[in-house]
């Protein structure tokens, strides 16, 4: 079965239970026994809806705390939505919260070997790819260091390099112009070029508004995990503008 | 409410590429725990033969267990091995998911992999240990038989046990971080209550039964009789022996297979809300 949509997201929802005093000891469950907890369901994402069509690049923004990275999650199949639909139709090499999950007692080469191969890459590919990977994070004077001695750029940029080397159709990106210099995001956006004369589909997940705009077909605003709006990049980005002009004044005290 | 129904997406990758998965993170696994120690992977040998020394100096000597049977020696190496093997693989077993936090949080891939890795390098060393007893065997001029093989399918049971308890306890520690003191205590009982420093002779008929309900002790002396008693028939005490009847054997082997599918339903159960939950 082909569909033309890489991403069918239907009506889903998404809570975390957060107890306020959390309890993971039997020690505070014997000490305070009558003290019971009470539990919060902090709702992430409410009632989400939207398509991604196969070769979009599809934005999604949004103010902090809105539930992102969540949906991203669980575009992944990271976290599992409590509600609602989520289809996938393709490849999809993931790239959430500034890393791909390194280990940072092992060095750079062993890291290279754990995700690639996780990403779906098999030995030979790895071996075929390791120099480019390297190359392309410029990191090739460090491969041997272990990656707690890395900076957050350094593993910004392998991390980067790791996610678009191995195969796929769909690549999630969060936050990846957070930490890394001005010439490391010039490359990332010849990389945004080449993948669109790919046919690849990008979902990107950015405070850079202007990128935003200048890469993506379309966005989806999320605030506080309601969908505001889903359209063309630049309506969606003028819908984020009036949303904080809106709160800026309900802010304000009126006399 | 919609009437939308919340799926399960863990994409399935050909099993090939599983196994690959399986094989990085064992190595990887085994590269972390002998990493900056000088002698490494000896460890892993001496540990077990020191606690073989300490506990024959104390009990073969100064109690005199070491009298009842020219075996006693080799068997209780067999008993330590075996045992050094359920608690290593069982307790890495319980911390994998939480120790694997940062690839569950970002990666999606089967998770049964990373138990599977973590027992897998336990197994590692029990390979490696078995080696050792082979020497020891053949210095004490036991004569190989055919029979031997059934040692395979005792080890994949081992395995399997190991596996399940694991499953079981990566799980629950993902909730309650208790686990791992009690863990260690029930260990340690586990022990004391297997006949790995006394004979399974000397326990009360009732505490056969009892010890034999648990597939660690079949396992045990089913390696033990198919290595060292072929000459000592009435030493041959299994499963079938303990519960009176032939049938009697399959009691453990059953245990074994629950704990593995009750492992194997609780871990799939549970697994989509590991990320948000380590």
């Amino acid at each position: 079965m082909t569909s033309s949509y890489a991403f069918d997201v239907r009506n889903v929802s998404k809570s975390f239970v957060l107890p306020h005093h959390r309890r993971t000891t039997f020690k505070e469950v014997f000490l305070h026994p009558w003290q019971r907890t009470t539990y919060e369901r902090q709702e992430a994402l409410k009632d989400v809806s939207f398509q991604v069509e196969k070769g979009e690049f599809f934005g999604i923004i949004g103010p902090n705390g809105s539930g992102k990275s969540t949906l991203l999650k669980i575009l992944a199949s990271i976290y599992r939505q409590n509600e609602g639909e989520v289809r996938v139709d393709g490849l999809v090499s993931p790239f959430i919260e500034l890393g791909v999950g390194f280990n940072p007692a092992l060095n750079a080469r062993d890291n290279i070997r754990v995700n690639g191969t996780l990403l779906g890459l098999n030995r030979r590919e790895l071996e075929a790819k390791f120099d480019e990977i390297v190359a392309f994070a410029e990191l090739e004077r460090f491969v041997d260091q272990k990656l707690k001695n890395y900076s957050s750029g350094m593993q910004l940029r392998l991390a980067y390099s790791i996610a678009i080397q191995v195969p796929f159709d769909i690549l999630l990106l969060d936050e990846v112009l957070a930490v890394g210099d001005a010439s490391f995001q010039e490359k990332c956006f010849a990389t945004f070029r080449r993948f669109r004369e790919e046919g690849k589909t990008m979902i990107f997940v950015s405070h850079d508004l202007e990128a935003v705009s200048q890469h993506c077909d379309r966005a989806l605003l999320l605030d506080l995990g309601v969908p505001k709006a889903v359209g063309p990049a630049t309506d969606v980005i003028d819908a984020y503008d009036a949303l904080g002009r809106a709160a800026r004044t309900s802010a304000v005290p009126t006399t | 409410m919609t009437q939308t129904k919340a799926t399960g997406r863990i994409p399935s990758r050909s099993f090939r590429h599983q196994l690959r998965i399986l094989h990085v993170l064992a190595s990887v696994d085994f590269k972390l725990k002998y990493a900056d120690s000088a002698l490494g992977y000896v460890w892993s040998v001496l540990k077990p033969l020191m606690l073989f020394t300490v506990l024959y100096l104390v009990f073969g000597r100064v109690f005199h267990l070491g009298a009842i049977s020219r075996y006693y020696s080799l068997s209780l190496l067999i008993g330590i091995v075996l045992f050094t093997f359920f608690s290593d693989a069982t307790s890495i077993g319980m911390t994998s998911i939480v120790a694997r936090e940062s690839l569950i949080r970002k990666m999606t891939f089967p998770r049964l992999i990373i138990p599977m890795s973590a027992t897998l390098t336990a197994a590692i060393t029990l390979g490696v240990n078995l080696t050792v007893i082979a020497g020891f065997v053949a210095w004490n001029r036991v004569v190989p038989r055919l029979d031997w093989l059934l040692i395979i399918p005792l080890l994949i049971e081992l395995y399997a046990i190991a596996l399940g308890v694991s499953l079981i306890l990566s799980t629950l520690f993902v909730r309650f971080r208790d686990i791992g003191q009690i863990w260690e205590l029930l260990l340690q009982l586990l022990f004391y209550a297997s006949p790995i420093i006394y004979p399974v002779g000397y326990l009360p008929g009732w505490a056969k039964k009892l010890t034999f309900l648990n597939p660690f002790t079949q396992t045990m002396q089913d390696i033990r009789s198919l290595v060292l008693y072929n000459d000592l028939a009435p030493n041959r005490i299994t499963a079938a022996v303990a519960f009176g009847s032939p049938a009697g054997r399959l009691i453990p082997i059953g245990v074994a297979i629950t704990l593995l599918s009750l492992g194997l339903f609780l871990f799939r159960r549970e697994q989509p809300w590991f990320a948000e939950r380590v």
